[in-house]
């Protein structure tokens, strides 16, 4: 068995990808301009990184690694800068949100790279159907074993990051009822869902090995889980946020992600449980409908907990492990989102029902994410 | 025997069969052209037209067509009403280098195809006419193009902007050049400024006074796309009636209307125009009936003039817009590709020797002679350019090849 080297990172270092909207002006809808933006912003000096997703309206911002949420959010502030500039002279808009309100899936059209044509010939609609916007969250680990450890930990707070970034309750033109409809588009894929209740390294690497000998897979990119160990770059990756409207709260929510993963490994007030798979599923559907209304079931404590209630207590306890002064005071804004449940799929459903056009809910967003 | 009730023969053919005529020539002739020769269904219906007008075989006469003069106005009325909608003066504001694209091409398009035709030995006054005429590109061509194959994308948008402004630019300068004829039979400086100034404003505030009647009744139906078609159609043709009864521009008003019913509704009442199943209906006789203007026989008398004029055009368009493609932010190819989405020249150019022919007749046939040769060429060739440009950019729709 070859043994899948892990990159060592410092630990609770922090890199962040959004998958972000294209938009015309005109209507609003998703508009196929992301060859001509990305050629644009190759001569334009910026941070991170920028790259094609799997169809032509979509575009993904990546952060380099940072040690906490201030120079997270600059850094995302001027990639947003520099993508915004360029976006301006072609006449096209940029917006957040998991999904766009009334784009059809039918319209787009998959951006030319060979991987992207490979997964249109494997999956079939599926892959223009996944026309969604996620943004994931890399924490770095020290070791494979401390992170499939974090993964395993992490499941049981996969609700959280869900109704706190759900803003996806329009989907194909029609209201959802759901607070993310995003996840339901991800669920559709054969190699969705978490990963295996493995003990350590050793064994996750011997089960990578035995699906790539079973050519289920050939890399880790195969994988569409929600949580998954990122052992090039040293990290696990949270795959389940929507976009939210908003860098700030794209910021706020790579800042919890690291705290409660500093609380779980220095405090370790919980222990792996397999316990937590039992419940997964079901709970990943109650926070992607209701969002931070939902009720979710505590795995360890066994009982059904609100979980706007179950956010504010953990972000009470992990506050403390804020990386700085503006991580602690957006963990605190994050508070109160959850407290007032009112998160990004109630802005966006408010929007709505005051101006009863989904194109005005998209060029508010836009306005939200370009300015805001 | 009393036979009375027997209609004369031949029986005279009424409007109404007259349109359906057009109808199945321009659907027979463009499907033809589809399967047959994999040319664009809009050539076919142009062809049609020409085969069937006046000048060649003469199914249609004068009388006739100015019996489908109705439905032509619709067209042309939504896609000018469209084209303005989709005009977004924000974009020249925050991109100078696209509208600095804009003039050049506008300029140039002006320029080199009245050099040429003045090295033809053509008159200086009918030279310009022509060439100003030929600056506007043909938004019924590009328009239909667009929705046949759903195209959306950059290169679309550019296309679809520049080309309200070229024909802005076209009415505008053939306005003035006209009056410049004027002077000719007439002297009086008064009107060299006075008219252009006149048509400019008075079109302008037209559309005006119907967007703010279009939205406020958008607002009250609601939004319900059926209701909102046939207040739309109500406007546009209250529009037309009152530019030609007030002798102003059927083209910038119907324009304005479109660019201010946009930016005058905030709220989004007004929803986008689909050119449903309808609106093809009038599309097919609007084509039909551009070719009905246009006869082979001048075309094969000016040949080389027409020839020559095409390729002044389109060098102009190039050249207008290539040099400033990167400064835009647009790569060199797709500003190749931009410049054959420019090429078409259609039913407002044909209006414009007509009304030219109405005012000045003698005048009018020397300058339709020059201008419709080249028109037809365009509709020939133009719409397979335009298709095979948007496709090029890969703004077409992925199922649009099926249709």
């Amino acid at each position: 068995m070859t043994p899948l080297p892990f990159k060592t990172s410092e630990l609770y270092t922090l890199g962040v990808e959004l998958e972000l909207q294209v938009l015309n002006s005109r209507d609003y809808n998703l508009t196929g301009g992301a060859v001509d933006l990305l050629s644009l912003l190759e001569k334009t000096p910026h941070p991170g990184d920028i790259k094609p997703e799997i169809t032509e309206a979509m575009i993904e911002i990546s952060t380099g690694i940072q040690r906490g949420y201030t120079g997270l959010r600059s850094e995302l502030t001027d990639i947003r800068e520099a993508m915004v500039r360029e976006a301006e002279r072609l006449n096209l808009s940029i917006a957040g949100g998991g999904a766009h309100p009334f784009q059809k899936w039918q319209d787009q059209r998959i951006f030319a790279a060979p991987r992207f044509k490979h997964i249109h010939d494997l999956y079939g609609y599926l892959a223009k159907q996944f026309t969604v916007f996620g943004q994931h969250v890399h924490i770095g680990c020290d070791s494979g074993h401390a992170a499939v450890r974090l993964i395993h930990l992490f499941s049981r707070y996969i609700p959280h990051f869900i109704a706190l970034s759900a803003s996806s309750p329009f989907f194909q033109g029609v209201e959802t009822a759901f607070a993310s409809s995003r996840l339901n588009s991800v669920s559709a894929f054969p190699l969705a869902g978490h990963m295996p209740f493995l003990a350590d390294w050793d064994a996750f690497t011997e089960y990578f090995e035995h699906m790539r000998r079973l050519q289920v897979v050939e890399s880790m990119k195969d994988f569409y889980w929600d949580i998954r160990p990122k052992p090039e770059y040293g990290t696990i990756e949270v795959r389940v946020c929507d976009t939210p409207l908003s860098l700030e709260r794209a910021a706020a929510l790579a800042e919890y992600a690291r705290a409660l993963a500093r609380y779980l490994s220095e405090d370790k007030p919980l222990e792996p449980s397999a316990d937590v798979y039992l419940v997964y599923g079901y709970n990943r559907f109650l926070a992607c409908r209701f969002g931070l209304d939902a009720e979710v079931i505590d795995p360890y404590e066994r009982r059904k907990r609100l979980l706007s209630e179950e956010i504010g207590y953990t972000l009470g306890l992990v506050s403390r492990y804020a990386s700085d002064e503006a991580g602690a005071a957006a963990l605190l804004r994050l508070r109160d989102v959850a407290s007032l449940r009112r998160g990004d799929s109630v802005l966006l459903r408010e929007r709505l029902a005051q101006s009863k056009s989904l194109s005005d809910v998209v060029r508010w967003a836009a306005d939200l994410w370009m300015r805001g | 025997m009393d036979l009375s009730f027997l209609p004369r023969f031949p029986p005279p053919l009424g409007d109404v069969s007259v349109i359906a005529l057009i109808l199945l020539a321009g659907l027979g002739t463009g499907e033809l052209f589809r399967r047959v020769l994999l040319l664009p269904r809009i050539s076919g219906y142009v062809l049609a037209g020409v085969l069937l007008g006046p000048g060649t075989f003469g199914l249609l006469d004068r009388t006739m067509l100015e019996g489908a003069q109705l439905l032509v106005d619709i067209a042309l009325g939504l896609i000018l009403f469209e084209l303005g909608s989709r005009l977004d003066w924000q974009w020249f504001r925050r991109n100078r280098w696209l509208l600095a694209s804009s003039v050049t091409e506008i300029a140039l398009s002006f320029a080199l195809v009245w050099l040429v035709l003045a090295l033809l030995r053509i008159p200086w006054l009918q030279a310009a006419i022509a060439a100003a005429i030929g600056a506007a590109t043909g938004a019924s061509v590009l328009l239909v193009v667009i929705h046949d194959q759903r195209a959306d994308g950059l290169l679309t948008d550019r296309a679809v902007n520049l080309t309200a402004l070229n024909n802005v630019f076209s009415v505008v300068a053939v306005t003035m050049l006209l009056a410049f004829l004027h002077l000719e039979y007439r002297p009086g400086v008064t009107i060299l400024l006075l008219q252009p100034l006149y048509l400019l404003l008075g079109s302008t505030l037209l559309g005006y006074l119907a967007s703010v009647a279009l939205v406020l009744l958008a607002r009250w139906l609601g939004k319900h796309e059926d209701l909102q078609f046939i207040a739309l159609v109500a406007m546009v043709l209250l529009t037309v009636g009152f530019a030609k009864a007030l002798q102003l521009s059927m083209l910038i008003s119907l324009l304005a209307l479109g660019v201010m019913a946009r930016n005058r509704d905030r709220d989004r009442d007004l929803l986008p125009v689909e050119f449903g199943a309808t609106a093809q209906v009038l599309f097919v006789v609007l084509f039909v009936i551009t070719g009905a203007a246009v006869t082979l026989g001048e075309l094969a008398a000016g040949a080389g003039v027409a020839v020559a004029y095409v390729l002044a055009r389109l060098a102009g368009k190039l050249l207008g817009v290539v040099p400033f493609a990167g400064r835009s932010g647009l790569s060199a190819r797709k500003a190749v590709l931009l410049g054959l989405t420019l090429m078409p020249m259609s039913a407002t150019a044909v209006a414009m020797v007509e009304a030219t022919a109405h005012y000045y007749p003698q005048f009018g046939e020397r300058l339709a002679a020059v201008v419709l040769g080249a028109v037809l060429i365009l509709e020939l060739t133009a719409p397979l350019a335009t298709q095979l440009a948007l496709r090029a950019a890969g703004e077409t729709h992925p199922e649009a090849r099926w249709r």
